[in-house]
């Protein structure tokens, strides 16, 4: 590790997502707790005030609740469910974009920047819920029987592949699909705040303690930050996105008799 | 899974796949108030205002199809009622022709009668002008016939009596021969 | 020198998945481009198999971390 020249640097680790607690008495209740409190104030303000009085012409706050929220329902939930029962799962779906893509977008807003769900609680949290609501809805659709025997033994394959697909599915559905779910947020936002920080604290250290040419070359640390916080905007909504998605493909899945 | 997993013993950073219960429990919590939220608040606040949008434009196209109709039902009536005038107009040139005609026919039917009339009078009165000369012919020459004969015979013919029993004989006599030679 | 050969680990683990996901996006943009109407059906099928994909990648970042 190159960081290791310097003898008073510590390169940024795991260790930089453990937060001292906000109040002396509470151990376990650091920032990203608060942060996630906060996430829900906001978004619960922000599309009170959109969606509070609808009217025919949208205003300003209005339209743009309705721009996200019009995305999620179109894209994410009707394309995927049908339109049949995808009223049902909608709530779900919008929930947990904008509640990951706001907490995730909170790793780059100044002051904040640390996302919360770069903590795996957090994605377990969610993923939990998924897990449960595209569990619960298959076998409600296709009876519990029905639910796994659909799963493993999915129609129009030779039956001796089934020796082999039905423990893969079922693992694969029941276990691989709520284990990747919160490990792809989670890996997503630590490995993108680690890289910030890489940058930032990088940059820092070499414009403190460096010399002359080190000083200069800081600036193409912070400058690799900024880029790299643009993309990591990129990511962050990509990853609330790709959730909803998968949250909204389980859930279809889980529905349709045929996998 | 994970909670089976020992906190690295090597370093001193925690594992981060180690969640911690209070993290779940709190964004359980969390998403768990923003559901609601969403739920019970926004999603049928904007499914409302998405269908009244719907129906606004659904209904606006009703309406500009029923103005469409009503103009067309409109623009048909209109034509209708041009035709008609049109018909209308036409009738009554040929009535007004056909009246001319008959007023025409009427006023030389009446100028006919007319002149038949003045024709018929004036023969009338040729005719009775005429009699009145054949009779005052008939006097006047029964007079002068016999005052010629008078002078011619000599013998008076004073007495009217026989004089005018002579006149009549000659008279008929006269009217019996061929007119070419009474007069 | 200082750290884990579970990093080094890690990153071999992450080609194979790294490549699987490149195929399946370029698949998948391939088939868009060429039937934009297959839009709806392909994409599910894509971030499936990413998402099957991905979780190889996601097995080696715990084994990382737990080893």
């Amino acid at each position: 590790m190159l960081a290791e020249e310097g003898e008073g640097y510590t390169p940024p680790g795991s260790g930089d997502f453990k937060l001292p607690p906000l109040v002396d008495n509470l151990e376990w209740f650091t920032k990203p707790y608060l942060m996630a409190l906060v996430s829900v104030g906001i978004l619960v303000a922000l599309f009170y005030f959109a969606a509070r009085r609808p009217q025919l012409v949208p205003s300003r706050l209005q339209f743009a609740g309705e721009g996200i929220y019009g995305f999620v329902r179109r894209d994410l939930a009707r394309d995927i469910i049908g339109s049949n029962d995808f009223l049902k799962f909608l709530p779900l779906i919008f929930s947990l974009f904008i509640f990951i893509a706001l907490n995730n977008v909170f790793g780059i807003i100044p002051f904040i920047q640390f996302p919360t769900m770069s903590l795996i609680g957090f994605p377990i949290a969610l993923t939990l819920i998924v897990w449960i609501t595209y569990n619960w809805v298959g076998m409600r659709r296709q009876g519990v029987v029905g639910y796994f025997k659909n799963m493993m033994f999915p129609p129009g394959v030779p039956s001796w592949v089934y020796i082999l697909l039905a423990p893969l599915e079922l693992v694969s559905t029941v276990f691989v699909r709520p284990l990747t779910l919160s490990l792809r947020l989670f890996a997503n936002m630590f490995a993108g705040h680690l890289l910030l920080i890489v940058f930032i604290l990088g940059g820092e250290y070499m414009l403190v303690e460096g010399e002359g040419v080190v000083k200069v070359l800081s600036i193409g640390a912070f400058a690799m930050g900024i880029v790299m916080t643009f993309f990591e905007l990129l990511v962050q909504l990509l990853q609330a996105y790709i959730f909803a998605l998968l949250t909204a493909l389980y859930i279809a899945g889980a529905m349709s008799e045929e996998h | 899974m994970d909670t089976l997993l020992v906190v690295r013993a090597a370093g001193e950073d925690p594992n981060p796949l180690v969640p911690h219960v209070a993290e779940i429990i709190v964004g359980l919590i969390a998403f768990g108030i923003l559901y609601y939220f969403v739920a019970k608040f926004v999603v049928p606040r904007f499914e409302k205002a998405f269908a009244e949008r719907t129906e606004a434009i659904e209904g606006g196209l009703a309406k500009a199809e029923v103005a469409q109709a009503q103009a067309a039902a409109a623009l048909e009536q209109y034509q209708a009622q041009l035709a008609d005038a049109r018909g209308e107009a036409g009738q009554i040139r040929e009535e007004a022709r056909a009246q001319g005609a008959a007023i025409l026919a009427e006023m030389r039917q009446q100028a006919q009668a007319e002149s038949d009339r003045l024709v018929a009078g004036a023969q009338a009165q040729i005719e009775a002008e005429r009699a009145a000369a054949v009779a005052s012919l008939h006097a006047e020459v029964g007079t002068l016939a016999s005052e010629l004969a008078e002078k011619i015979v000599g013998e008076s013919l004073s007495d009217d009596e026989r004089q005018q029993r002579v006149i009549d004989r000659f008279i008929a006599d006269l009217e019996n021969q061929p007119s070419g030679r009474a007069t | 020198m200082e750290g884990t050969l579970n990093a080094v680990g890690y990153g071999l683990a992450a080609i194979g998945p790294g490549i699987g996901v490149g195929l399946i996006f370029a698949a998948y943009i391939q088939g868009v481009a060429r039937q934009p109407e297959a839009r709806s059906v392909l994409q599910p099928i894509a971030f499936l198999g990413f998402a099957l994909a991905e979780a190889l990648a996601l097995f080696g970042l715990v084994l990382a971390f737990v080893l």
